[in-house]
């Protein structure tokens, strides 16, 4: 069967799960729905019978809190399966608040920030050292990029020319406590970028079309440059009520506003 | 010892190429040899050593084995959380040693000492504490090291106060290992760097002297049966007396054979003055006349008691 990563399906994966366990980060999913959907469902190469695969490419959740969004993606490969979803948080389950590399299809533990982007570059460093191929795409939220380490990974996978990563900013402009602007000016994340040699594009992170033609584009390159893909995301997107309120970091939902985010993405995928 | 060092990872990585060295930017001449004869497995990772770990921890995951070099400051103590998150949870084969341990760097101050490396450590699940006392001890420990499939930490102190052994001891995976025999009812246990002054001690004093190259894991089987032989216990380190060996020692012994146990290590203060690794230690209490001052008169007492 063929996997559509349908983004409507999968924020009611989301919802349902993070229904079923209380949990907070509701907002942190939705804002990388559409580009889990692409790396998924268009880009990566993964062998669905063997989430282990050794040939796999690598998807690094860096923002391990977004880790719902993942779990929705990692349900219709059926790498995990329905008792995940509706036992989330319920007591012996094994699927955690954030990315836990014990996880099928969770390359890294994450929660802690400025983790799995250096992970992922040692991913992308010992594929480049094998010449198999393998690609690595480390999806980091842009509040994580106050973290140290990110940066010192950006200056060793430029020096270490690891075409083979890409960096996805999921820069929906808010961390948990105000916006990025508010927190941590990050200014000119690009141009940031760019000066690090890294080539770099910026997308509208909900539009699939576009951030596939932006993935393609970075991986025709093959000129020793990491890559980066600057993403404007809306977080919260898809559910109105949720949409750049930043309460939808830690706020939970209700029977009332669960039933109502539930008829919105039923419509939106009708 | 750093000479055994150098040698041990350059027969590492010849004979296997998965084999890799990171260093952050630190190693100075020390890995002359290993540039020359394994220039594709050597990593300067830059002065980054959180990134360093990651990177390790990635290259784990494909199949390397990474050895981290750092100074015992930085790793583990700087990246504490990347052992534990990036490779301890995964139980990745990833050696990280930690090169100038204690108070080597007597003239650089408190951002180069450290003796809370070990305590950092030892909460940590899967990672084994290696602290070898001389070159044999190291080169032994090394192969064991390469040959565990799980994370573990070496620590090297100072590297230059001479042989315990006489050839590479054959090591029991947390075990001590006897390096003197004595007849006093009580056992000299020391680690690293301290094996050196255990020896000089135990034979003025007539008291067997263990090394420990390992701190964790730390057999509590055989340190019950030298407990239960013995009235009292001693042990020596170049690190804080809180949270070191003679914390492991205790929290092996206490349930099932506790005896009073004199730990000898750094107490709750840094460094206040500069100076020679002499002047350091003695600052610190650590010097032979020091510690013997403390610990004749406890092996007396339960020498005739």
């Amino acid at each position: 069967m063929r996997h559509s990563f349908d983004p409507a399906s999968l924020r009611k994966t989301v919802l349902e799960m993070a229904y079923a366990g209380n949990a907070v980060h509701l907002g942190c999913a939705f804002s990388i729905i559409e580009l889990l959907s692409c790396l998924y469902g268009r880009h990566m190469r993964y062998d669905k019978a063997n989430a282990a695969d050794p040939a796999r490419d690598h998807l690094v959740l860096s923002k391990g809190h977004g880790v719902m969004a993942q779990y929705a993606c990692l349900y219709e490969l059926g790498w995990l399966d329905r008792t995940d979803i509706d036992r989330y948080f319920h007591d012996g389950s094994r699927l955690k608040g954030l990315s836990d590399a014990h996880v099928p299809g969770c390359e890294v533990t994450s929660g802690t920030l400025g983790h799995g982007l250096s992970v992922g570059v040692g991913l992308a460093l010992a594929a480049s050292r094998r010449k198999s191929g393998q690609k690595c795409y480390a999806l980091v939220g842009d509040g994580e990029i106050n973290e140290g380490p990110i940066w010192e990974a950006m200056l060793f996978a430029a020096h270490a020319k690891l075409d083979n990563l890409m960096v996805i900013v999921d820069a929906n402009g808010f961390q948990a406590m105000g916006t990025t602007d508010e927190v941590m000016q990050l200014g000119d994340l690009g141009a940031k970028f760019a000066a690090f040699d890294f080539d770099v594009l910026t997308v509208d992170g909900h539009d699939r079309e576009a951030i596939s033609a932006a993935i393609t584009d970075l991986e025709g390159r093959h000129n020793g440059r990491p890559k980066a893909l600057v993403a404007k995301t809306v977080k919260g997107k898809g559910v109105s009520y949720m949409e750049n309120v930043n309460a939808w970091h830690y706020s939970r939902l209700n029977p009332e506003l669960y039933a109502q985010a539930l008829r919105e993405l039923e419509g939106a995928s009708a | 010892m750093r000479a055994a060092f150098s040698a041990a990872l350059v027969e590492a990585a010849s004979r296997d190429e998965r084999v890799v060295l990171l260093t952050g930017d630190h190693g100075y001449a020390l890995f002359d040899e290993f540039r020359k004869r394994c220039p594709d497995q050597y990593i300067n990772a830059g002065i980054a050593e959180q990134n360093m770990v990651g990177v390790a921890a990635g290259l784990a995951k494909a199949g390397f084995r990474p050895i981290v070099y750092g100074l015992s400051a930085f790793v583990p103590v700087r990246v504490l959380e990347q052992i534990k998150i990036d490779v301890c949870y995964e139980k990745l084969p990833v050696i990280f040693t930690g090169d100038g341990a204690g108070l080597v760097y007597s003239t650089l101050g408190t951002s180069h000492q450290s003796f809370e490396d070990i305590a950092c450590l030892r909460g940590v699940p899967h990672i084994d504490i290696m602290s070898p006392c001389d070159a044999h001890e190291l080169t032994a420990c090394m192969s064991t090291a390469l040959a565990l499939e799980s994370p573990v930490y070496m620590r090297m102190g100072k590297a230059d106060l001479g042989a315990v052994h006489v050839q590479a001891p054959s090591l029991v995976r947390g075990e001590l290992v006897r390096v003197q025999e004595g007849n006093a009812p009580v056992q000299l246990i020391a680690t690293g760097s301290m094996v050196k002054a255990a020896c000089a001690l135990g034979a003025e004093l007539g008291v067997p002297v263990w090394s420990a190259p390992w701190i964790k894991p730390l057999d509590a089987g055989q340190l019950s049966s030298l407990a239960a032989q013995s009235r009292a216990i001693v042990t020596l380190e170049e690190h804080s007396a809180a949270g070191g060996l003679g914390a492991a020692v205790l929290e092996a012994i206490s349930e099932t054979t506790p005896v009073p146990v004199l730990r000898i290590g750094v107490g709750e203060r840094f460094s206040e003055t500069c100076g020679s690794y002499a002047h350091a230690m003695r600052e610190h209490g650590l010097d032979l006349a020091s510690v013997r001052a403390r610990v004749a008169p406890f092996v007396g007492k339960w020498k005739m008691s």
